[in-house]
């Protein structure tokens, strides 16, 4: 019992550090609030990449674009300093209403839509659409050239839903700015239509690719901010134009050769300037990136180890409940292992994370992935233990019985000490799937070790070095405990001790 | 001592016992044979709750076992039935050794979690019962070094540690080696020549005739014959219990 309440307390304590660790990224409502607390808390996916928001190539802990460089201006002009909260592109806007951060700002496109569900400052920068085929291509010229075809372009973007009007289009959804145009120069797909800042960076420096036709389309890029903030929305927007009127935006704009035609309705004739070139990032010595990562396998071992030590001791209450319990218990029990065994980990993470604020409940990410991970996991514990149980012999229960131990008693001593050994083995086995299993956890804004790779690799396009790298971290967390099943399964062969 | 009056149960509305009944006093052998399936079995499982039965009562020291006509008994009942479980012990025909444990350890691990006996004295009675069923040498063993014979013999020493007044054999020699089986009666033997209450429900038919004070022949869920060994075995009354023993003894 010691040690099972020793558990209990672990994952109390667990708990209580996700949830102040949590507590520090947890934004809250209204510009003095913001203010006393001293940072604006801003979301952004740095995996969207270069020229947004993207890991210097330098320096991969920091992280550069356009959208720092406006964010640390606009935070200046609060008089505090700004905080980039991770999240993945196409989730910012249900993350901003459920009080992620408190404000995203990330090449999103003011549309109608958005606007039902969130309030955006004035337009801080026209965006157009740039269609980009291969160097070799003679059909495409035009975006009228493309029924039929196979365009690649990002999930929830403005150019998707102009691919969709054209009618006829094979559209490829990607969630990542960078996978549409490694496609296209592979050969996968005839064009890729995306925002002109992505293409300037991702598609112009590759000799293989080559721009079709002019920029088409044009719209606003906004800040998003939670509908009950409207004084931050009027704060935000009186900089947004003392930063136009000082020149403060153009800077940053030329700085990153953010300036085109179109920018030029807006602003003053730019000046052509040199920026961070993805060049460099190519360059960059790989032990450069082993900070981040390393922080990222932590996250992944933090994840793992919390949330497997929540499996294990749910799963057996959960067996414990099936076999011994009495309806209406052994039927809860059953029912929640069917449930969360036959329904996918992702969507149970999109539940607990973007579904529950939905009814009041707001988890901060590490306790949604804590909760959600241990939570499915315990349901596959929960069978190995249950088949643990059932192969003890029927004769041990009635050998303790008889000898006059209460029904608790003999299951703890005498029924699942032996039921443990059996499940020992698939439980090694589960915490290496979780250990794996974690990097699903990146949906819910957790910067996990898979997570960062996505992030590095779609910046320096090293996914070769930078995966095996990532992969080496996995192993070389897995493979002891890899071991320690071995050995395990080994030691049990031999004896039934 | 024991009473079992107007035992029924059923299996699965299937009736094995339609109303049976036995007095056991103190310090009694009685021993019961019959065919496989006949029952033996269940009435000892029935006297300490390992059986649940719908109609008619068990009287063990005047603690009272009632008809429980439904799956699972209730508070009262398991209380009943867990005061029962400590005046009796039971030996079963596979011996049900805890094998995560050593000898000793079979035989401490009850007295000191449920009797609250001290670790030093329930080391002192473990080692006296070894001694007693000749197995001091064994005592941290774990059960899968010892043969059959010595697994049912530590049974024995386990049962007796919690000391009980009443002991229940369930087969007990049924699954040894035929080498094996004199050991295990001898201790059994012992334990009723120094007066300990018995029920064995038992195949073998030579030490039911001389450890027996009664002989209870059960067929189908009835008992059909009771009597002294002499009775039963020379001069039986009923026509099945001679067919039972002219086919058994010939083997």
């Amino acid at each position: 019992m010691r040690k099972f309440a020793t558990i209990l307390l672990f994952i109390a304590v667990i708990a209580v550090i996700s949830s102040l660790l949590g507590q520090q990224a947890w934004s809250s409502d209204g510009i003095e609030e913001i203010k006393k607390r001293g940072y604006l808390l801003w979301g952004s996916d740095a995996e969207g990449g270069a020229p947004y928001v993207f890991p210097d190539p330098k320096n991969p802990s920091r992280l550069i674009g356009f959208e720092v460089d406006l964010a640390n201006a606009i935070a200046k002009e609060l008089g505090i300093e700004a905080r980039q909260l991770q999240n993945a592109w196409d989730s910012l806007i249900p993350a901003l209403k459920r009080g992620d951060f408190d404000i995203a700002m990330n090449g999103i496109e003011i549309t109608p839509q958005r606007e039902g569900e969130v309030l955006f400052s004035k337009p801080y920068y026209i965006y157009t659409e740039q269609l980009v085929v291969r160097k070799n291509e003679t059909r495409i010229k035009s975006i009228d050239d493309l029924k039929g075809k196979k365009v690649g372009t990002l999930s929830g973007a403005v150019a998707q839903d102009i691919l969709m009007n054209i009618g006829g289009v094979d559209v490829k959804v990607y969630s990542g700015q960078v996978e549409p145009y490694e496609d296209l120069a592979l050969g996968r797909l005839d064009a890729v239509l995306l925002d002109l800042p992505i293409a300037a960076y991702y598609a112009k420096p590759n000799p293989k690719l080559k721009y079709a036709g002019n920029p088409i389309g044009e719209g606003f890029y906004g800040i998003a901010i939670k509908k009950r903030d409207s004084e931050l929305k009027n704060t935000i927007d009186e900089i947004l134009i003392k930063l136009l009127k000082t020149g403060e935006l153009e800077k940053i704009y030329r700085k990153w050769d953010l300036w085109d035609k179109t920018q030029e309705k807006l602003f003053q004739a730019i000046k052509d300037t040199g920026f961070v070139g993805l060049e460099e990032s190519k360059k960059a010595p790989i032990y450069t990136f082993f900070p981040n990562l390393l922080k990222g396998a932590g996250i992944t071992i933090l994840i793992s180890v919390s949330s497997m030590l929540l499996a294990v001791v749910l799963g057996l209450i959960l067996a414990l409940m099936k076999i011994y319990g009495r309806p209406p218990l052994s039927t809860a029990a059953a029912a929640y292992i069917e449930i969360y065994r036959g329904t996918p980990l992702l969507i149970q993470l999109y539940i607990l994370y973007y579904g529950l604020p939905n009814i009041g409940i707001s988890l901060n990410p590490i306790t949604a992935a804590f909760i959600g991970l241990g939570m499915n996991y315990a349901a596959y514990e929960a069978e190995l233990y249950r088949a643990g149980i059932n192969a003890v012999p029927k004769g041990q229960m009635e050998a303790a019985l008889s000898l006059g131990m209460p029904q608790s008693l003999a299951i703890k001593r005498i029924v699942m000490p032996q039921a443990v050994r059996t499940a020992l083995p698939g439980v090694t086995n589960d915490f290496i799937a979780l250990f794996k299993d974690s990097s699903l956890v990146s949906v819910i804004a957790m910067v996990e070790l898979t997570k960062t790779y996505s992030i590095l690799a779609a910046t320096t396009l090293r996914f070769f070095e930078l995966g095996l790298i990532t992969a080496v971290l996995y192993f070389a967390m897995s493979y002891p405990l890899s071991l320690l099943a071995m050995r395990l399964e080994k030691k049990l062969k031999g004896s039934k001790r | 001592m024991i009473r079992v009056s107007n035992l029924h149960k059923y299996y699965d509305n299937q009736p094995l016992f339609k109303g049976i009944n036995l007095d056991i006093k103190k310090g009694e052998a009685v021993v019961l044979i019959g065919p496989s399936g006949s029952g033996k079995s269940t009435f000892l499982r029935c006297i300490n709750g390992l059986e649940y039965f719908q109609e008619g009562e068990i009287d063990v020291d005047d603690i009272e076992l009632h008809s429980i006509n439904r799956l699972e008994p209730g508070k009262d009942d398991m209380e009943a039935i867990r005061k029962i479980r400590l005046k009796i012990g039971m030996v079963f025909q596979q011996f049900n050794l805890f094998p995560h444990m050593t000898v000793l350890e079979n035989i401490t691990e009850v007295p000191t979690r449920v009797l609250n006996t001290g670790k030093d004295k329930a080391v002192e009675n473990a080692t006296a019962l070894l001694k007693r069923v000749n197995l001091e040498e064994k005592i941290n063993s774990y059960p899968d070094e010892l043969s059959g014979g010595e697994q049912q013999r530590v049974a024995i020493a386990r049962a007796l540690a919690m000391k009980p007044e009443t002991m229940l054999f369930d087969e007990p020699t049924s699954s040894l080696d035929p080498e094996m089986v004199g050991e295990v009666l001898s201790v059994i033997k012992d334990l009723v020549e120094e007066g300990m209450t018995t029920l064995i429900a038992t195949h073998e038919m030579g030490s039911a005739r001389e450890v027996a004070d009664r002989v209870v022949v059960f067929d189908k869920g009835d008992i059909i014959e009771i009597g002294s060994p002499e009775d039963i075995f020379t001069n039986p009354k009923a026509e099945r219990t001679k067919t039972f023993l002219s086919r058994v003894l010939k083997q």
